[in-house]
């Protein structure tokens, strides 16, 4: 007989698969420690330069954190958005979510970033131009758009949201497709409306399905904030480029970017992996 | 009060160039029972569905306690009257039988939790597995699972209940408890539309069975005329195939 009284019991009882971790902290952890060992070590043997560099590097960690969890949460959103919209049934919702899946996906992140700060001004000027010569009721919306200075980091978490937006749609999508249609059937059948049945009973299920994609996505994020340096955004790479070109030490201060980008990651898919085995439950 | 609770008029469906339904006028009574059989690809199934709107029709009109089936507005005030209990239970897997019956009464009916909780453990027992309250759908056999389904839909207190091949999808051992749960709703007077070849339960329960081929109702009956005397011939070669 299952046991009632812990459900999870039916999940423990499941047969694990070779590769998969034993306890609550598995083998990985023993990795993301080794590196801080390192990192500790490098700075205790040989404070100078290793101390300096983490010292000079240290706002541009917690500009890369910020970037990352910021534009993380923006793009959850936007895929969600993404997602409902590839699966919506009016053709001109699906149409536009599909054109835009498509067409972020065929531009490398780093192009898009340099269209969005360098560009992308030189758009707003115009489209600004054109209001003040249109009428002179605009003169104002059209004088902002000329004067507005593109901020860096809005920039950067744009240009992340926009791009990883895309990606996240296709995770949603295929997560929320993953789900029988009888469950939306049934929570429809109960008088639930779309978005109650969506939210209730599809979403919920869903998450558990797309949670090691998204977390895949995740890590890859906060990688690629790395691109957010030639933006003007002083963020960890950034830091570390200004610190290289000043002491000329470019094998000890790239070991040390590298050392801290692998804390973060090596940090961040452990906790995806331990939310993973949390939300877990029997099929 | 009126006495039809459900009018169905024309009612024609095709899925691409398959003819699902052809035509079909149908009225059920208030308490009535009406099992309709029927070969696979009949249309039975979809006729069922349009009735809470899960299908939509081409052509025809549906009525359900005087509510119109062409608004989009009216669909979940009909939804909310109608009970389905399907072929595959589809339960929800992430919520305990206990919190799939209260989740639509919560956000449909908003009720407060604990009304929710005391309807939902009510229906558990009468459905016969109030044991099970905190148990998941995983966890339970293919008859528990359809029981909570059964249970879930009755929390919402319908005026009516459709079953589609409530049965077919469960081990032999587990049919029965299901039945009696069925038996036991014909018999407190809910009016219920059945889909199934369940020839014990239409003997015992239904007021009317129907008989359906090629998205038509080829014979309305009496079950023991349809046992005894059916009229057509593709009801007589029907019948023969489903009574060893």
């Amino acid at each position: 007989m299952p046991d009632v009284e812990r459900p999870e019991a039916a999940i423990e009882k499941r047969t694990r698969l070779a590769h998969e971790p034993r306890g609550e902290f598995d083998s990985w952890w023993f990795l993301l420690l080794a590196v801080i060992l390192t990192i500790a070590l490098l700075m205790f043997l040989k404070p100078d330069p290793f101390q300096r560099i983490v010292l000079f590097l240290r706002d541009g960690i917690w500009v890369t954190v910020r970037i990352t969890a910021v534009s993380f949460v923006f793009i959850l959103v936007v895929g969600l958005i993404g997602g409902l919209g590839r699966l919506s049934k009016s053709w001109i919702i699906h149409g536009l979510a599909s054109l835009y899946v498509e067409l972020i996906r065929g531009i490398p992140l780093l192009v898009q970033l340099l269209f969005l700060y360098f560009a992308f001004p030189q758009v707003l000027d115009a489209v600004g131009a054109g209001l003040v010569k249109l009428s002179p009721s605009l003169q104002g919306v059209g004088q902002w758009l000329i004067d507005v200075k593109p901020d860096p980091f809005a920039m950067a978490v744009a240009g992340l949201t926009i791009c990883y937006g895309a990606y996240m749609s296709e995770i949603y999508r295929a997560g929320i497709q993953s789900i029988s249609k009888g469950q939306m059937e049934a929570a429809r059948s109960l008088g639930m409306n779309y978005f109650q049945a969506m939210r209730f009973v599809v979403l919920p299920q869903a998450i558990r399905v797309i949670l090691p994609p998204v977390g895949n996505e995740f890590v890859a994020l906060l990688k690629d904030s790395s691109l957010v340096s030639v933006v003007a955004v002083s963020d960890m790479t950034r830091r570390g480029r200004e610190f290289m070109s000043s002491s000329f030490m470019s094998l000890e201060t790239w070991s040390m970017v590298a050392l801290l980008y692998l804390v973060m990651t090596l940090f961040a898919s452990r906790v995806v992996a331990y939310i993973e085995r949390k939300t877990a439950f029997a099929k | 009060m009126q006495n039809e609770i459900i009018v169905i008029k024309g009612a024609a469906k095709r899925f691409g160039r398959v003819e699902a339904l052809r035509g079909v006028d149908l009225t059920v009574q208030r308490g009535e029972v009406v099992v309709i059989i029927g070969p696979s690809g009949s249309g039975k199934s979809t006729l069922l569905r349009c009735i809470n709107h899960l299908e939509s029709l081409d052509a025809g009109t549906i009525q359900v306690d005087g509510i119109s089936l062409d608004h989009v507005e009216n669909i979940n005030k009909v939804r909310a009257e109608v009970g389905i209990v399907f072929q595959q239970f589809n339960l929800f897997p992430h919520l305990t039988a206990l919190d799939n019956v209260m989740l639509a009464q919560k956000v449909v009916r908003k009720r407060s939790r604990e009304e929710s909780e005391k309807i939902a453990l009510e229906g558990l027992k009468k459905v016969g597995i109030p044991e099970k309250a905190k148990a998941y759908p995983a966890q339970l056999s293919g008859g528990q699972q359809q029981r909570v389904a059964i249970a879930r839909a009755l929390a919402m207190q319908p005026k009516i209940m459709l079953f589609d091949e409530p049965t077919s999808a469960l081990d032999p051992e587990m049919i029965k408890e299901v039945l009696d749960v069925m038996l036991a709703l014909a018999k407190e007077g809910m009016t219920m539309v059945v889909v199934s070849h369940e020839m014990g339960f239409a003997r015992a329960a239904a007021d009317r069975i129907i008989f359906m081929d090629e998205g038509m109702i080829v014979e309305e009956t009496t079950p023991e005329l349809l046992f005894t005397a059916p009229k057509h011939e593709r009801t007589k070669l029907f019948l023969s195939k489903i009574l060893h």
